[in-house]
């Protein structure tokens, strides 16, 4: 009998990634603050992070602003045998620490990695067939992903680029965002194909800059998370990017969308360190004066298009 | 036929040493040699597997690169070898599977002698007694005769300063493993760090050392004989390369101190070393795991040590070099400064007029994951928890050896030193007057490049009195930064007033380099040679934009650039 798998975090979507590690007939501990009811036979809740412990492979599924109330404290339960996986879509400070990063420095866990692309709640809860990636260091690592995650439903792919994958699941949540409003104001595709295009090679300077390797933007972290998203995956980046295109004000919008979203607070962040870096991003500037309520909507659009076209 | 041309010489011996139970692990080395050899040996032939086209692989890229390289390189060693290596390509097609396997072990226990240090306590006290003479003789050579006399070496303890984790590491030296990991900008490194391992009682270590310091005679003689083993940057094969990882897995398994400068070379820029990739400290990661399964539960602890100078020996050539960018392509500098007899003379001639020219600072140790260990050596979680660190490399609570992990921990642990780097630096007065005055130059002359600033030769000055205001407002900024944690600086930075710190830097510069750094006038400084400047400043530019004030901050912005982020 294998070791169970736990995933941190009774959020939609560790419960959805419960369903699907449950799915290959593994036992599962989800830890949730609040205790909720179990959603499958297999699956065990609990709000003790001791028992977390039986583990080997661990999912954090929390919202990045929690970790430092949730991160510690599981770290006081964890040793060096433990495999922690993060599925945030979040950065850390003004200097965009990465998750595994946090995770190496406040628990005693250093065989850690990111799962991202273009993953949802519902799909992984429903088995859809998709694809995911992993980013870490460690081959046991993304073995463990596979083996508890993997089947005829799931690919899973990995990388030793583990910086590209944060960075890029990250940024791509701020694109998703971006795109839902222009969708939202009435863009045709021609300006969401643009949007998108400067918007991944903006996210892959960004990345390239905190140490990722280019081409980790290409893939399922980057545009295949982005596909994913204009293809309608029902993301909740998108709901609030439309929420917020019908002028709603911000909290609201992030109640409609119904999930926590990363990229609010992330934007300014990302801004702010590209502004710093001297590195070129209208696109991450632009919708954090958005979620600023600085400028209008159609301001922005007109900003970006007024830009000076230069060689791709 | 020898792979190895003049093995180093070695004092004969009539009856075996026995050392006492209290000496250091490196005083029973002898008594292992072959052991050591036989061991390197099996685990680089091991490493190949039993594949047969790889086996081929190994011997057709080792005989080749061998060939090419004694092409390139001529004169004796070549004449001596060429015919074999050539030999072995012609014969290698026709060896079969038995032959091919014999053949590389037999290459690889060659290599493993060449590489395989030796350790004579007879020479270790002869040196223990007369290295710190010598050495402070030299600094201050006008009281060689009564130093040779007089065992006083006073003079040579206010010169090299040591601080940090030491009264710790004695302790665990005798628990544990000690791997220290030093910055590197110097060919001075190995030889202070090992006066200051000696006067700080702790235990000698063993160390990987370029072939080309082997060619003098006098250096080759104490070198091999207090433990160093040879490393021919030369020889690119592959299989050289594992019997040398082997070799020093092999040392630290067995309990040996270590030494490893983590950076490769000697940092040519001045920078603190960002990016590491542990090259050889990496085997002691696999160390620890291979321990871990014979059940042998001695602590590896990697040591980060930062070595802080005032004036550094070879600054010319080095950020020449790195101007140039060839610091990747030249591993080995034929003819700096440090190879030239006269030139450290008058170095350390010229340290002697400072107080504490050089600081070596041992920082907290680390088990080979990155976390910190208490007093007993034991492993503790970033809150302070005992962790047992056999967890790290255990698979279903056992113990395993796994190559593909120990390269990601080994990863990690290059990415955690740097960090540590950082927070022990030491910052000397001349690399706080290089950078503001260097800032002064980056102000005067907005939107140009590096290369470009660095032609500004003599037309950028500083009023005197301004360049001691600056001074002051930096050192106080280092100060907060310092009772913060974030650095570490300096004594005659922290105690000594701006104009005296100005004045010392000016005078140590002048007098050593042979381009003038900056020249004094009575009112102003003149900035004469932007590249030396560069140097010594570079140690400051992770902390330039929070010791600059306002109306420095564009600036230091541009110098915290400096190096890629």
């Amino acid at each position: 009998m294998p070791a169970p798998v736990a995933v941190v975090g009774g959020g939609t979507f560790g419960r959805g990634l419960a369903k699907a590690l449950a799915r290959t007939g593994r036992d599962v501990i989800v830890w949730s603050r609040t205790r909720r009811d179990s959603v499958d036979e297999h699956v065990h809740t609990t709000n003790d992070l001791a028992h977390v412990r039986d583990a080997t492979l661990v999912f954090v599924a929390i919202p990045s602003a929690r970790a430092p109330d949730v991160v510690p404290p599981l770290g006081d339960h964890l040793d060096g045998s433990h495999l922690l996986v993060h599925v945030s879509r979040g950065l850390v400070g003004d200097d965009l620490r990465t998750l595994t990063r946090y995770l190496r420095d406040e628990t005693p866990c250093r065989r850690v990695g990111a799962l991202a692309g273009p993953l949802v709640a519902q799909a992984l809860a429903d088995g859809t067939p998709g694809g995911a990636i992993v980013g870490t260091l460690f081959p046991e690592v993304s073995e463990a992903v596979r083996e508890a995650l993997a089947g005829p439903a799931l690919r899973v792919y990995s990388t030793d680029d583990v910086i590209g994958v944060e960075v890029g699941s990250a940024l791509v949540g701020l694109l998703a965002l971006g795109l839902g409003f222009a969708q939202g104001i009435g863009m045709g595709p021609s300006t969401l194909a643009v949007f998108l295009t400067r918007g991944v090679a903006e996210v892959a300077r960004i990345g390239v800059s905190l140490g990722a390797r280019e081409k980790t933007f290409m893939g399922l972290a980057g545009t295949g998370d982005l596909l994913a998203a204009v293809a309608g995956d029902g993301r909740p980046e998108i709901e609030l990017g439309r929420a917020l295109a019908r002028g709603m004000p911000v909290d609201e919008a992030v109640r409609t969308a119904g999930a926590n979203i990363e990229g609010i607070s992330l934007a300014r962040r990302v801004a702010v360190y590209a502004a710093r870096q001297k590195i070129d991003a209208p696109v991450c500037q632009i919708t954090a004066e958005v979620l600023d309520g600085k400028v209008t909507p159609a301001d922005a659009i007109a900003t970006l298009m007024a830009r000076r076209v230069t060689s791709e | 036929m020898s792979l190895l041309k003049g093995a180093p010489f070695r004092l004969p011996r009539l009856k075996p040493y026995v050392p006492d139970p209290g000496d250091p692990p490196i005083f029973w080395f002898n008594g292992e040699r072959e052991d050591v050899i036989r061991d390197v040996t099996r685990r680089a032939v091991e490493k190949h597997g039993i594949d047969r086209a790889h086996f081929e692989y190994v011997l057709n890229e080792l005989a080749y690169n061998e060939v090419r390289r004694l092409e390139t390189q001529r004169g004796d060693e070549a004449r001596e070898q060429l015919p074999f290596w050539r030999g072995l390509v012609r014969r290698i097609a026709r060896m079969s599977d038995e032959e091919k396997r014999a053949t590389l072990r037999t290459l690889a226990e060659r290599m493993a002698r060449d590489v395989a240090g030796n350790f004579d306590p007879r020479v270790y006290r002869i040196a223990i007694r007369m290295v710190p003479r010598v050495l402070s003789g030299v600094m201050s050579p006008r009281s060689l005769p009564m130093q040779a006399i007089a065992p006083n070496v006073g003079k040579l303890d206010e010169l090299v300063r040591c601080e940090g984790t030491t009264e710790k590491l004695r302790k665990l030296a005798k628990i544990g493993t000690l791997v220290f990991v030093p910055t590197h900008v110097s060919n001075l490194d190995s030889v202070v760090l090992g006066y200051v391992l000696e006067r700080e009682g702790l235990p000698p270590v063993v160390y990987g050392a370029g072939k080309n310091l082997f060619s003098n005679p006098v250096m080759s003689f104490f070198m091999h004989n207090l433990g160093a083993y040879r490393v021919d940057r030369r020889i690119k094969a592959t299989l050289y390369k594992d019997v040398l990882k082997s070799y020093a897995g092999v040392m630290v398994e067995r309990g040996y101190h270590s030494l490893f400068f983590p950076g490769g070379t000697r940092s040519r820029s001045g920078l603190i070393e960002r990016h590491l990739k542990l090259g050889l400290a990496g085997s002691a990661v696999e160390a620890f795991a291979r321990n871990q399964v014979r059940g042998q539960k001695r602590p590896i602890l990697f040591v980060p040590t930062t070595i802080n100078y005032a004036l550094v020996l070879e600054a010319e050539t080095l950020v020449e070099d790195w101007l140039k960018e060839a610091g990747k392509a030249r591993y080995i500098i034929e003819d700096d400064e440090s190879t030239r007899y006269e030139r450290w003379l008058d170095f350390l001639r010229r340290i002697s007029g400072m107080e504490g020219a050089c600081t070596i600072r041992f920082g907290e140790p680390l088990d080979p994951f990155g976390n910190e260990v208490d007093d007993d050596g034991r492993s503790l979680t970033p809150h302070g928890k005992p962790i047992d660190p056999a967890t790290y490399v255990s698979r279903g609570g056992k113990p395993i050896v796994d190559t593909a992990r120990d390269v990601a921990y080994t990863t990690a642990l290059g990415e955690k030193l740097p960090e540590r780097y950082l927070r022990e630096t030491v910052l000397m007065s001349t690399q706080l007057v290089a950078h503001v005055l260097f800032r002064k130059l980056v102000r005067a002359t907005p939107s140009i490049d590096l290369f470009g600033r660095i032609r500004h030769r003599g037309d950028v000055a500083m009023l005197r009195e301004d360049l001691v205001r600056s001074v002051g407002e930096a050192r106080d900024r280092l100060l907060a930064l310092e009772s913060d944690g974030v650095l570490r600086v300096s004594r005659i930075l922290r105690a000594e007033p701006p104009d005296r710190i100005v004045e010392r830097a000016l005078d140590v510069w002048n007098g050593y380099h042979a381009k003038t750094a900056a020249k004094e006038s009575a009112l102003e400084i003149t900035i004469e040679e932007p590249e030396l400047l560069l140097y010594y400043q570079n140690r400051l530019v992770p902390f330039a934009t929070r010791i600059a004030s306002e109306a420095d901050a564009s600036a230091a912005r541009e110098i915290a650039r400096i190096g890629g982020s």
